[in-house]
């Protein structure tokens, strides 16, 4: 426990280590992420859960980190768009299909939608194009018109059945 | 793809991956918010106005200087420059001294320690204001007695065409049609917030901040702040979108006055998503009143267009949006007789600039829904309307300039043979409720700033001692994919495969000036440079690599890591050994390139120029809607946008800029609006600004016509602007068809769809 009463220690892993860290209580987890652990791969673009760029997954479950305290992911398990690749720096069949498809042009929003589309692949992988549509549906791109990502991600879906 | 395309030699024209792909997915990019805190030692924030319009008093920063953590606070008296920044003209005061314009007009810079003490710091500081009345709309600033904006009153200037006798032509006119549209104030909603850093050694002013000209940038922030231009580096990080929203100066100034402040120090400022969006400049909206007219055949024979366009505060890059929009004023159809008149009108709205179509897009909604009226007044076809009057080569458009090539039937054709090829499963029955539209559009669009304004692109490319080649460009990348554009020519004049290619971009200090990445001509300008220099680098390699290899320079081919005589490939010299013996011959291994093509200025009196613009680019779409007529919801089901982009350097990412416009346009069709109360924003956030969401956009089908521009680059020219521009007359001419109601104010909300329905007796309640 923290002595600070404004202050308080969190406990939790992200992509796969183990992090303790005191933090102030009202510090978002996007704060925590990318100013406390300097994870910057998550980003803040709207900052009130309109666009979907600060998505990363809490068990497993897309949630806007610019939302949601850090203190909610005591004891938790996050995974970030660092966490994708595997430690080799093998990269994920959905970063893959991105490059593919062109579906990141500036890269702003891409973070926040492989995550969702992450959590969408883990949890529907018989899913078709309408429930895709849903689940990525919280994330707002400016440039790409979303063409590519929804090519990127059909064809991570598919491989992933096969 | 063929195997022979595979080649290192045959970049140009393959989609290959980008450059900066992999950082992009893996989250290791670091764009401005993400160089700090990790980098800043002191953080700045920005005091602005409570009004929209008011002469300044007093400024007390007493109790802001007393806040923990608050390191200083500065205004107007703190800068040594002139204080004023503006793309054409220079009327806006980096912070203001007496007066305030508009809601977002800065008038201090607080620094602290943390973001929090900046804050606190920002809230306290506390300016007297004797408040104006506030210029709110284009009628009350051209009121009798309507209060001064700027001195010499609120009509900042005016842009004519004249071409035959108009007066004559509609007197004479079989049909005449009238009608006057509104377009909406837009906000470009790049997601990657305004953010950045500076830092003064006493040597060099060094700023990392996004824009969208670097070195146009260093020269406005070097005037305001009265240092020497070479005291001034710029640097663009990584960039999450502009959209022309980054064309006039935002942070910029800010960090370099509070890096002068507080010498070696990094001091970072970043915007929430609020201040981005009352501090930056606007799209135009425009009130054009537009009159047309045919003979009995359907052959048009007058225009008539005035416009008005809310210029907000300041000037920006108002002018030359007026420009653009009175040489697009009637598109890519041939009139003999135009008259067309565009006034720039202040107000205390937000300034309004720059953002993709730069009033061409405006005047596009305006001549497509014309020719849809006059169709139907002429009881024609719309295609057929269409076809009889696109310019075709040979023809003028209406600044006078005559088009060698013009490929706006070829687009046009390209999108109705993809729709009749490749129908798509439609319901044959629809409920009672719902009604089915299709519409189409043809643009054009003049590719570069025109008009005599000067305009290069300047590039060198090295030969690196390993052997690999780098590419320096001052062109900005944010997100449209100039570093593969430029690589990918490079690579391709170099016979390189893109993994041995590198490119440095948009940093004062170690590229050249390329122009800015707007206009839709950082293909054609930079691409020219980039292959020039290139060219000009591989002369140099096949000369020395001839005394090496004992054979003629032009017996050589440069492939990869080696220099071969291309008939005796065993005969071969790497290039990290030319690179060595080059520089023992005295040479440096390095290609220049200079882009500079001249246009000509148009009349003032006429608008007629013989060469306004550097070349035309073509694009016509075809988009589908439902419109429920109960609830005035409008849903584009499909949208098909052909363009003519001379030659696709990466087809990919040519794709990319098609979709993303139609998107872009789909929003500004239908949902997007920046609303004003007596100048105040009153939807500044993603919450009440709508943005298109993938359920908003109907899979896009892209097409790319290629017909190899003589000026550019391997035929290239260009394709950022058109496909918005193309997109929002689509969506409305299609929105008419499925209603017969026509659409002359936008955004198309529900709401507004729906009382335009009951208006005409065609909505659900008079049914």
């Amino acid at each position: 426990m923290s002595a600070d009463a404004n202050k308080m220690l969190i406990k939790c892993k992200v992509n796969g280590q183990s992090v303790s860290c005191e933090i102030p209580v009202e510090c978002t987890l996007l704060t925590f992420l990318r100013e406390y652990l300097s994870l910057t791969g998550t980003k803040g673009a709207c900052l009130e859960g309109e666009c979907g760029s600060c998505t990363v997954l809490v068990n497993g479950k897309q949630v806007n980190s610019c939302l949601m305290l850090a203190g909610q992911v005591q004891g938790c398990e996050v995974l970030t768009v660092e966490g994708l690749a595997d430690s080799d720096g093998r990269l994920d069949v959905l970063q893959e299909r991105f490059l593919d498809a062109g579906a990141a042009q500036c890269g702003y929003c891409t973070p926040g939608l492989l995550m969702s589309a992450r959590a969408f692949l883990k949890d529907n992988p018989k899913a078709g194009r309408e429930e895709l549509l849903t689940a990525l549906e919280g994330n707002i791109c400016r440039c790409t018109g979303y063409a590519s990502i929804v090519e990127a991600v059909e064809k991570a879906l598919a491989e992933v059945r096969t | 793809m063929t195997g022979d395309t595979q080649q290192a030699d045959f970049l140009v024209g393959r989609s290959c991956r980008r450059v900066d792909g992999v950082e992009k997915v893996t989250g290791d990019i670091r764009y401005g918010a993400d160089l700090f805190p990790a980098q800043a030692d002191l953080h700045a924030r920005v005091v602005r106005s409570e009004h929209a319009h008011a002469d300044i008093v007093g400024i007390d920063a007493s109790e802001a200087l007393n806040v923990k953590g608050v390191c200083g606070v500065y205004t107007h008296a703190d800068i040594r420059g002139t204080n004023l920044h503006g793309l054409i003209r220079r009327d806006h005061r980096v912070l203001c001294d007496s007066r305030v314009r508009y809601r977002g007009d800065a008038i201090a810079l607080v620094v602290g320690e943390s973001e929090e003490a900046a804050e606190r710091g920002r809230d306290l500081v506390h300016v007297k204001y004797s408040p104006l009345d506030v210029i709110a709309t284009m009628d009350e600033a051209m009121a009798d007695g309507a209060v001064e904006i700027h001195p010499g009153g609120n009509v900042m200037g005016d842009k004519r065409i004249r071409k035959g006798d108009v007066e004559k032509a509609l007197a004479e006119a079989h049909v005449v049609v009238s009608d006057t549209f509104n377009t909406q104030t837009v906000d470009h909603a790049f997601l990657d917030l305004e953010a950045g850093t500076g830092h003064w050694d006493g040597q060099t002013l060094t700023l990392r901040a996004a824009g969208q000209w670097v070195h146009e940038e260093r020269r406005l922030i070097a005037l305001a702040l009265g240092m020497p231009l070479e005291q001034v580096r710029v640097i663009q990080p990584p960039t999450g979108g502009a959209f022309g929203g980054r064309e006039d100066i935002s942070i910029q100034i800010y960090l370099g006055l509070a890096a002068l402040q507080h010498p070696g120090k990094t001091v970072g400022l970043r915007y929430s998503r609020e201040e981005s969006m009352r501090a930056r400049h606007k799209r135009h909206a425009l009130r054009i009143n537009f009159t047309l007219a045919a003979d009995k055949e359907g052959t048009l024979t007058a225009a008539r267009v005035i416009v008005h366009s809310d210029e907000g505060a300041y000037a920006s890059t108002g002018i030359a949006v007026m420009r653009k929009a009175s040489s697009h004023a009637t598109g890519p159809y041939k009139i003999p007789n135009v008259d067309v008149d565009v006034y720039g009108v202040h107000t205390n709205n937000n300034p309004t600039g720059a953002m993709r179509g730069f009033g061409a897009a405006q005047m596009a909604i305006s001549y497509e829904g014309m020719m849809d009226r006059l169709a139907d007044a002429l009881e024609m076809d719309r295609m057929e309307l269409r076809l009889r009057n696109l310019v075709r080569p040979g023809d003028q458009v209406t600044t006078g300039q005559r088009l060698n090539d013009a490929t706006a039937v070829e687009c046009l054709e390209a999108v109705l043979n993809r729709y009749r090829d490749y129908p798509q499963a439609t319901s044959e029955t629809l409920p009672p409720n719902l009604r089915r539209g299709c519409g189409v559009s043809v643009i054009c669009f003049g590719l570069g700033y025109g008009d005599g304004f000067p305009d290069a692109s300047r590039a060198r490319v090295h030969l690196e001692p390993d052997g690999t080649f780098t590419v320096y460009t001052g062109g900005v990348e944010m997100g449209q994919g100039l570093l593969n554009t430029m690589s990918q020519i490079a690579g391709h004049e170099l016979g390189q495969p893109l993994e041995r290619m590198k490119i440095i971009a948009a940093d004062t200090m170690l590229t050249d000036e390329s122009g800015s990445s707007s206009a839709t001509r950082q293909t054609y300008f930079t691409g020219n440079a980039v292959r020039t220099a290139a060219s000009e680098l591989n002369e140099k390699i096949k000369d020395v690599a001839g005394e090496q290899l004992e054979v003629h320079p032009h017996e050589i081919t440069v492939r990869a890591a080696w220099a071969v005589e291309t008939n005796k490939p065993e005969n071969r010299v790497s290039l990290s050994d030319v690179y060595d013996h080059g520089l023992k011959r005295g040479y440096d291994m390095i290609g220049r390139g200079i882009f500079k093509p001249r246009t000509i200025p148009e009349i003032s009196d006429s608008g007629q120029s013989p060469r306004a613009f550097i070349t035309y680019l073509f694009g016509a779409h075809l988009s589908q809607v439902l419109v429920d007529i109960e609830t005035g919801e409008i849903r584009v089901e499909r949208h098909i946008a052909a363009h003519d982009v001379g030659k696709a350097v990466n087809p990919q990412s040519v794709e990319g800029q098609i979709c993303g416009g139609v998107a872009q346009g789909i929003g500004m069709a239908l949902m997007e609006e920046v609303v004003y109360d007596k100048g105040r924003i009153t939807n500044p956030s993603f919450t009440d600004y709508i943005i298109p969401t993938i359920k908003d956009v109907p899979t896009i089908e892209p097409i790319i016509v290629e017909r190899d521009d003589p000026g550019g680059p391997f035929g290239a020219h260009g394709v950022g602007e058109p496909p918005l521009i193309g997109a929002v007359p689509a969506v409305l001419s299609a929105i008419y068809d499925a209603t017969g109601v026509p659409v002359d104010r936008l955004p198309v909300t529900p709401e507004r769809m729906w009382r335009l329905l009951n208006e005409a007796g065609a909505g659900s309640i008079r049914e």
